[in-house]
């Protein structure tokens, strides 16, 4: 077992380095610069001008040349400074990345909450009238296009009835209140970006854990514990749930694993304070390091994520073994 | 399972009680605090390495130069008592070796000082300069502080600043984005990473302690600032001008101009600033706070953007004076302005902006195009173009098809596009929108001139701003001068040329108004670029707000911003 | 009783190939249906774009300024330029007829111009009741033919106009085949794709097993939607060897093509590969190998059938993912470029006027919900016709 977590280990640090050289490659492909950009808003830039702070920021060089000093300094401990706000990455970055954490933990939370009770009733009552609207709320769920939920519940709870804010983390200046207060202010802001993401979540999970609870509860050990006059609670719990786990820790693993990327559409259309956005002006902008930043701690996770989930396979299931 | 349904629909609704009756109301706001919406990100307040305008917005809130334009295009004494001029002998023209330039005393008023207290004085401003021209740090434009030779001053008289300017230009007192660095805060900071690369920029107090009230010297200091969010300021005591009304101000980044009106309406900010709404969505809310009676005054100012249609000289199509002439009869502009933009707009002539004293729309001075698809035909029919079944025209077997290119992701410009599209397809000419990421549009295809036909986007320039990078013959870009300058349409006229040229150094103004006409004149009849409009700036601001006026350039109204008042 | 056990029999199973067992139990899933029938629909429609476009009159690059946003259900009558235009065009086909009828209109007195060339132009000043009953009183059988043009002055705007007064019903339809295109396209050749890399993967195993997967899981762990804008933002134009496949038209629809097949063929080719794993080492193959069969025959004619289930619902479940990142995608400005309608690109335009044309905002995102839901349908039907353990017996 250790070994092989070590192999893992190993082999994901090397997808990440190739994965980084391609992205900063792709990026540095992308036609214009951010010196170019400067010219349109500020016409008295000469072509000396543009020449010195390409020089300066590095922009003449060839991309691989970039790139190795970016490992560099990257191994130095030295996240970079970001071209566009003139600060360090990681200032810039730390709390974005708690925001979006939020955001994420929070829909991740209530779509479980939601799904897996929904999932397991209508496991147990297929077919019924419930499970068809359950049912069909699912699959609505995950056909949605996620902006446009965003747009409807801000035309809904914003314009039409004004119960939630439009937009935004945070009320500004409300840092020096007391924990409640932060609390109680966030969480309004919270409450539309958290539905329009659960809702997809909602969707996918209940389904998936419909039918992997179908698949165990069809398999003879649950005839065999009826038979043995187990009472319904245990059957469904201990039974039949624990092995609808495994395909449900996949998805888990791999929704972790987002939690941190960001959902970028989201927290464009509610303007909230996340990594997501951050990740998508930066690209459009060509600021490398905090790209490249984003897509590094992206990247990481999906695959120790991925790792974990292996690992909890073996847990969940004794029949599996590395 | 009923008691828990029944308790947890109590749940629901007493929680979304408290959320309703928790939220903000709409109340006006007071001269306690006041809270902007901006679309445009910012970043750190550094005056020296700043490139946004977003940034330049805010930071006139903390920050004076030594002149500036006010809202009727006048330069105004800010910093200073008086404008040096030749007339009030506090600017001469010297000659040093066989070249004129330019000596004035600029005073910077007594009071004047940073937010700690800290007097401001000449040696600011040359810091300034040091800082500016410093090989490692990344200004954007050098000229900005290379037009200045020295900055001397004597040591009885901190304050009395003789600048030496490179060029005997008579504009030389427009310094409206020269601003003065807090010499002894920045420094020894300056001093210790100056040969670093970026050393400085990262090091600076503004990016460090950005709330250290003696970085600023305007009506506001920083109190908080989070990049990509917003910056709270807080009225300055240590001002030397009025004190400000307004107590608070908080600007807020709303990215998406969506969501920015319902950010207005919910409270969430009070005043939507220039950097804001778009012209569609302005004229719908004024029609909105109309019908729904809003308390907010929507302004329409005329700005001095130009938004015009670039010519490539080289296509063999667009070589022919006639066709293009007939291009621009066929462009309806004023429908566009009219219905499109309510009348908000203003059809363009030519470069030079209505508010500028150069401005000319008179028949005799320049060429005049009214909109007539069927003069636009009868000129195109002259110049060999038949039309054919399909309804465009042909000469020669090839089609009359140009490809008109603008930036991405502006919705403004693509809807014209679109109707410039249906206008020419009326008189058989074949016009496909195509768009591009706004760093290809400028950093490649409009630089070095790779668009095939026509480039849509605008042009800021001041008051009696003289064109020369725009319509100058030298500045065409080309391989041999690595690129540099922004006439992509390629136009040499040697009248233009000539006028251009004495107009830098003429001091007369009525005379420099006779040549800025040659030059419109000659823009007119040749039509290397085809006019559109001039832009509106546009601002949203509560009804209880006095003494707002929107600057309608690119020198921010915040400059002005002590004088707002709520009550 | 002997009819009885007779009919009996006949009416026990009869045997049956595999596609009718499936398509019986599809048939039986009243949602996948309904999904079928509505993407047949949408399909018809779209293809019908054309006609519907002459038959109502209305035209998705038709521009109106005088009439943007108007609610649904209105009328708009047209700008002067365009009923000009349609005079002109009108005179221009059929000369003897434009000047008869000008030549009585001067005749009559019945219009008062400078120059005779101006006369039926100036008719279009007039109201539409008037213009007709003047024509009709000249009592010229020519007419007719002008009053049938002025009927094309007039459209019904179902869903409305958009910001520039284009009809947006019609460029939902138009829409409709670009996004809907889109969305096929990209499964269908994503999983083409898919198939070849997972059968190649696991017929042969070993080395290029190995290193064909780590590159899937590569693939899979970068996030969709930041590599997606990084290649969005390239522009193909400047790729030589791409350069022949695109104009500027539709640079963007291939370029969006593209991009999203290339993030979606992971799926199926470790379904396929799975496949091929568990089939590899049956004894049929053995059998066929033996008889002389060559890789290439036993990978075709063994292997994919057993696969093409499993890879048709991988393709209707990949159409709707495929559709919302186009929508995603054009939102965000990077997708299908305007003018060329798509349903992405058209939320774009709304989003920033949710309070003034409402269903801007809410219609294309209607479509995009219906489409992928009913493709999702479709997708899940498939999936359980196919699975044995729910074929009812």
């Amino acid at each position: 077992m250790g070994s092989y977590i070590l192999r893992r280990l190993l082999q994901t640090l090397l997808v990440i380095v190739l994965l980084s050289y391609v992205f900063y490659y792709l990026m540095a492909m992308m036609p214009g610069d951010p010196v170019d950009l400067m010219i349109s808003s500020n016409p008295k830039i000469t072509p000396e001008d543009v020449i010195r702070l390409k020089s300066l920021y590095g922009l003449d060089q060839p991309a691989y040349v970039r790139y190795g000093h970016w490992v560099q300094d990257l191994i130095k401990g030295d996240f970079g400074y970001s071209r566009t706000y003139r600060v360090p990455v990681m200032e810039l970055m730390g709390a974005r990345l708690m925001n979006t954490f939020i955001l994420s933990l929070a829909s991740l939370l209530l779509a479980l909450l939601i799904s897996i009770p929904a999932g397991i009733y209508c496991s147990l009552h297929p077919n019924s009238k419930l499970d068809y609207t359950i049912n069909f709320f699912s699959f609505t769920g995950i056909s949605l296009p996620s902006f446009w939920l965003g747009i409807v519940l801000i035309i809904l709870f914003s314009v039409k009835f004004p119960i939630f804010p439009a937009g935004g983390t945070q009320t500004v200046g409300l840092d020096d209140g007391t924990i409640w207060d932060i609390f109680a202010d966030r969480t309004k802001y919270l409450i539309l970006p958290v539905l329009s993401l659960s809702i997809q979540q909602i969707g996918r999970f209940s389904r998936f854990v419909r039918s992997a609870m179908l698949e165990s509860l069809r398999n003879d050990y649950i005839r065999t514990a009826k038979a043995k006059g187990l009472s319904h609670n245990v059957i469904v719990w201990k039974h039949a749930f624990r092995n609808s786990l495994i395909p449900l820790v996949t998805i888990l693993a791999l929704s972790f694993s987002g939690l941190f990327s960001g959902a970028l559409l989201t927290e464009t259309v509610f303007a909230y304070q996340g990594v997501g956005k951050l990740v998508y002006d930066s690209i459009i902008g060509n600021d490398f390091n905090v790209a490249m930043v984003a897509l590094l701690i992206s990247v990481s996770m999906v695959l120790v994520m991925n790792l974990a989930a292996d690992i909890l396979y073996s847990v969940v299931d004794p029949r599996i073994s590395y | 399972m009923k008691k828990v349904k029944n308790w947890l629909w109590a749940a629901v609704a007493a929680t979304s009680m408290n959320l309703v009756f928790a939220k903000d109301g709409i109340a006006a706001p007071s001269n306690k605090e006041l809270k902007i919406g901006i679309s445009q990100e910012f970043e750190n307040l550094n005056p020296t390495i700043k490139q946004m305008l977003a940034t330049e917005y805010l930071f006139n809130l903390v920050g004076r130069p030594l002149t500036t334009m006010d809202a009727n295009a006048k330069w105004v004494p800010v910093l200073i008592k008086e404008i040096p001029t030749l007339e009030n002998k506090k600017a001469q023209i010297i000659s040093v070796g066989g070249k004129k330039k330019v000596v004035a005393t600029f005073e910077i008023l007594e009071k004047a000082q940073w937010g700690d207290g800290h007097p401001l004085t000449c040696e600011d401003f040359d810091f300034a300069r040091t800082v500016g021209l410093s090989p490692n740090v990344s200004t954007g434009d050098r000229e900005t502080f290379s037009q200045f030779e020295k900055i001397e001053w004597e040591a009885a008289t901190p304050k009395k600043c003789k600048i030496t300017f490179e060029k005997a230009r008579w504009d030389f007192y427009q310094i409206g984005t020269f601003y003065p660095m807090p010499k002894h805060i920045e420094e020894p900071i300056f001093k210790a990473h100056m040969n670093e690369k970026e050393g400085y920029e990262r090091n600076s107090a503004y990016v460090k302690t950005p709330t250290n009230p003696g970085l600023y010297s305007g009506p506001y200091v920083v109190s908080e600032i989070k990049l990509g969010d917003h910056v709270t300021f807080t009225a300055n005591p240590r001002f030397y001008g009025n004190p400000p009304k307004i107590q608070k101000i908080i600007v807020k980044l709303i990215p998406n101009t969506g969501t920015m009106e319902a950010n207005l309406r919910s409270g969430t900010i009070d005043m939507i600033s220039v950097l804001g709404l778009d012209m569609d969505q302005a004229i719908a809310f004024e029609n909105k706070a109309k019908s729904e009676n809003l308390p907010f005054d929507v302004h329409f100012v005329q700005s001095m953007t130009y938004e015009h249609i670039d010519v490539n000289l080289e296509n063999p199509i667009l070589k022919d004076l006639k066709v293009r002439k007939a291009l621009t009869l066929a462009m309806d502009r004023e429908d566009l302005v009219n219905s499109l933009y309510k009348g908000k707009l203003r059809t363009a002539v030519h470069l030079f902006s209505p508010r500028d004293p150069w401005f000319t729309d008179k028949p005799g001075e320049i060429s005049l195009y009214k909109y007539s698809a069927r003069e636009a035909n009868k000129l195109l029919e002259e110049s060999g173009w038949k039309l054919e079944k399909d309804g465009y025209r042909y000469k020669e077997g090839k089609k009359l098809s140009l490809e008109l290119l603008t930036t991405q992701g502006n919705k403004t410009r693509e809807m014209v596009q679109v109707i410039l599209q249906r206008q020419m397809k009326q008189v058989g000419v074949e016009l496909l929108p195509k768009t591009e990421q706004a760093r290809v549009f400028f950093g490649e295809t409009v630089k070095k001139r790779k668009f095939q036909g026509l480039a849509m986007f605008a042009w800021i320039s001041a008051p009696e701003s003289i064109p020369r990078s725009t319509v100058h013959s030298v500045s065409i870009p080309s391989e041999k001068n690595a690129w540099s300058g922004q006439n992509s349409t390629g136009w040499s006229n040697k009248n233009v040329d000539q006028a251009i040229d004495s107009l830098e150094l003429e001091f007369n103004p009525k005379k420099r108004i006779e040549l800025a006409h040659v030059i419109s004149k000659e823009y007119t009849a040749d039509l290397p670029v085809l006019p559109l409009y001039y832009r509106s700036d546009i601002a949203v601001t509560p009804k209880n707000l006095k003494n707002y006026k929107v600057s309608g350039h690119q020198f921010s109204d915040t400059n002005f911003v002590e004088n707002w008042n709520l009550e | 009783m002997e009819i009885n056990s007779m009919e009996a029999i006949k009416n026990l199973e009869k045997p049956r190939s595999m596609a009718q067992i499936v398509f019986a139990q599809f048939l039986e899933n009243k949602a996948a249906v309904a999904g079928v029938i509505v993407i047949l629909i949408f399909t018809v429609v779209a293809l019908a774009a054309p006609w519907i476009q002459d038959a109502m009159n209305i035209d998705p690059d038709d521009q109106d300024l005088a009439n943007h946003y108007l609610p649904m259900a209105s009328y708009s009558e047209a700008p002067k330029n365009v009923k000009e235009s349609l005079l002109h065009n009108f005179i221009a086909r059929e000369p003897e007829k434009a000047k008869v009828l000008q030549d009585t209109l001067l005749g009559q007195h019945l219009v008062q111009v400078e120059n005779p060339e101006d006369a039926l132009f100036k008719l279009l000043e007039l109201p539409p009741l008037e213009f007709e009953k003047l024509l009709i009183s000249t009592q010229a059988p020519e007419a007719q033919s002008l009053i049938n043009l002025s009927k094309k002055f007039k459209s019904f705007h179902l869903f409305g106009t958009d910001e520039v007064g284009r009809d947006v019903f019609i460029r939902l339809i138009y829409g409709t085949r670009i996004s809907m295109g889109v969305g096929i396209l990209t499964a269908v050749a994503a999983a083409l794709v898919g198939l070849l890399i997972g059968a190649f993967s696991g017929f042969y195993g070993g080395f290029i097993d190995t290193t064909l997967m780590r590159v899937t899981d590569a693939l899979l762990a970068l996030p969709t939607m930041p590599v997606l804008i990084v290649i969005a933002a390239v522009d193909i134009q400047k790729v030589p060897f791409l350069n022949f496949l695109v104009t500027a038209q539709n640079q963007s629809i291939w370029k969006l093509v593209f991009i999203l097949c290339l993030f979606s063929w992971m799926q199926v080719a470790r379904l396929v590969r799975g496949s091929v794993l568990s089939i590899r080492e049956r004894e049929f193959i053995l059998a066929a190998r033996t008889l002389g069969a060559n890789d290439f025959t036993i990978v075709v004619k063994h292997l994919f059938p057993n696969v093409i289930a499993p890879m048709l619902v991988s393709i209707s479940l990949g159409v709707g993912e495929s559709i919302l990142y186009e929508a995603a995608l054009s939102f965000l400005g990077l997708g299908i470029q305007p003018p060329t309608p798509s349903w992405g690109n058209m939320l774009n335009k709304a989003q920033e006027l949710i309070f003034e044309a409402t269903h801007l905002a809410i219609l294309p995102g209607l479509l995009i919900l219906l489409t992928t839901i009913s493709f999702n349908f479709i997708g899940d039907g498939l999936q359980d016709a196919i699975d044995p353990k729910t074929i009812k017996r």
